[in-house]
């Protein structure tokens, strides 16, 4: 997003292999221990699709949230369908396949409502109902992109935006965790999203390696 | 045109009513009769597949999530502002309302549904119970439905929600400390969602929420339930949700000033 505004800014990235998101100096940033917070004059902000919606509102060109109400009532509906939908069900599915025993230390440190998803990933905790359950979440996400981008060409309209940034890391990781493949378009989508420069840039500079971690919890009712 | 189909003036079922009351936009309100389980109906899933409350629709544009439709209502029509106009206090408001989406009101449905709803479910047999439970279209919804028909949620998970609600009520009173709303010093889509679901904590002896022991959160209390718009939205209902807040705004010592339509 930052990359795609031309605006500066200074990385400070994490080392994921030794948990350093759970370390107490990166707490007290965000007592969740979640990634990314983004720091603008010393005030901490948490929530990756509020953190864009922040830059969006901050740095307006150009325009990446939609050019009309309904373009932008879409991509807060990815907001939520991401973030509150998916991402769970992959942290679960992630989850189920273990977590590295060096996080173990960390995770005491983390509030109980980010604490029950990291123990069950560290103690094989979850049930075959809550991974099938997660895995049908899966499927239903991949008709969800599909049949989105059959409407229009991007996410949240007919431009590429904030829905598409936001939406790619996990689309990313869906095609990885689904039992199902991705849509022809939505491998099509995806693709086309790589190929921008400011997502190549950040791709570049991604480490190498496997780095283990879990998003955040599904809503516990309803 | 614009309708809202939905229930009482409550939790989320509330928030496209508490929003369009402040914004002061008129509407068709569709009743959908929750008691009734009318949100699981052929006619209503024609509406909105997933069976889910409210749905908003306007000149043909299907919404059905509430906080994003909160977004639309703020975005297209012309009213109060009901967003701060600075990004970070609007980072503020999207941040309050998400952690409102994920813990607080799930947490609160857990309580709440779980004390009114299983007694009635005892009266239906086994098979009539399935039978409903077949009409409610996804996975996740029906699981939870299920649990409240054979009452079998797990006590520790009712427990660990009242902890959230508790943990949820001192962070808001620690927010309100300095500022008179949630995102700042305006009025906002946070209070509106805070409000849809905590407007009646001082009458829920379940929870420490009164003068002294929460001042700030009692006071914005206070200061939303004098709100007209906030008084005309809870005055849509069609019956005890109306009263409740009438019974709420008589403890908080704050006057009536929007005469209550009777739906």
């Amino acid at each position: 997003m930052l990359a795609e505004k031309g605006v500066d800014y200074e990385d400070r990235p994490l080392d994921f292999a030794r948990f350093e998101q759970h370390d107490e100096t990166f707490l007290a940033l965000n007592p969740d221990g979640m990634v990314p917070v983004l720091v603008v004059d010393g005030r901490p902000l948490t929530e990756t699709a509020y953190i864009l919606h922040f830059l969006e509102e901050r740095f307006p060109e150009p325009r990446l949230d939609g050019a009309t109400p309904r373009e932008r009532y879409r991509t807060h509906w990815w907001d939520k369908y991401v973030e509150g939908h998916l991402a769970p069900a992959l942290a679960v599915v992630a989850g189920s396949r273990g977590a590295p025993a060096e996080a173990a230390a960390g995770v005491k440190r983390l509030p109980l409502e980010r604490r029950a998803l990291w123990t069950k990933a560290l103690e094989d905790g979850f049930t075959t109902d809550e991974v099938s359950s997660a895995q049908t979440a899966l499927g239903r996400a991949v008709d969800q992109f599909e049949s989105a981008l059959a409407e229009t060409p991007w996410l949240g309209g007919a431009a590429f935006g904030l829905a598409d940034i936001l939406a790619f890391p996990h689309a990313e990781r869906l095609a990885e965790l689904a039992e199902v493949p991705l849509g022809a378009r939505t491998q099509r989508w995806l693709e086309e999203v790589r190929r921008r420069p400011s997502v190549a840039m950040v791709m570049s500079r991604r480490s190498q390696g496997r780095a283990f971690a879990l998003g955040p919890e599904a809503p516990r009712w309803g | 045109m614009l309708e809202v189909y939905t229930w009482e003036p409550n939790a989320n079922s509330g928030k496209p009513l508490l929003c369009l009351k402040e914004k002061q936009v008129d509407f068709t309100y569709h009743y959908i009769d929750m008691g009734k389980r009318e949100q699981h109906s052929e006619e209503y899933k024609k509406i909105n597949p997933q069976g889910t409350i409210p749905t908003v629709v306007h000149d043909g544009f299907v919404m059905t999530e509430s906080t994003p439709a909160n977004e639309y209502i703020d975005d297209a029509f012309d009213g109060p502002s009901l967003r701060p106009s600075d990004p970070y206090w609007r980072w503020r408001m999207r941040q309050v309302m998400r952690y409102m989406d994920n813990i607080v009101c799930p947490a609160l449905a857990m309580v709440a549904s779980n004390q009114l709803a299983p007694p009635n479910f005892q009266k239906m047999s086994e098979e009539e119970r399935r039978r409903e439970l077949d009409k409610i279209p996804t996975p996740e919804r029906r699981k939870t439905w299920e649990m409240l028909m054979f009452n079998t949620t797990p006590r520790s998970d009712i427990e660990e929600s009242k902890r959230r609600i508790d943990v949820a009520i001192k962070r808001f009173d620690a927010l309100l400390k300095d500022r008179p709303y949630l995102a700042g010093e305006t009025f906002s889509l946070a209070d509106i969602d805070v409000m849809a679901t905590f407007y009646g904590l001082p009458l829920n002896s379940g929870f420490e929420v009164d003068a002294e022991a929460t001042p700030h959160l009692w006071h914005w209390l206070k200061r939303c339930h004098a709100r007209p718009g906030i008084q005309a939205a809870f005055g849509l209902g069609r019956g005890f949700i109306t009263k409740r807040a009438a019974d709420v705004r008589a403890a908080l010592g704050v006057e009536t000033i929007v005469a209550e339509t009777v739906a």
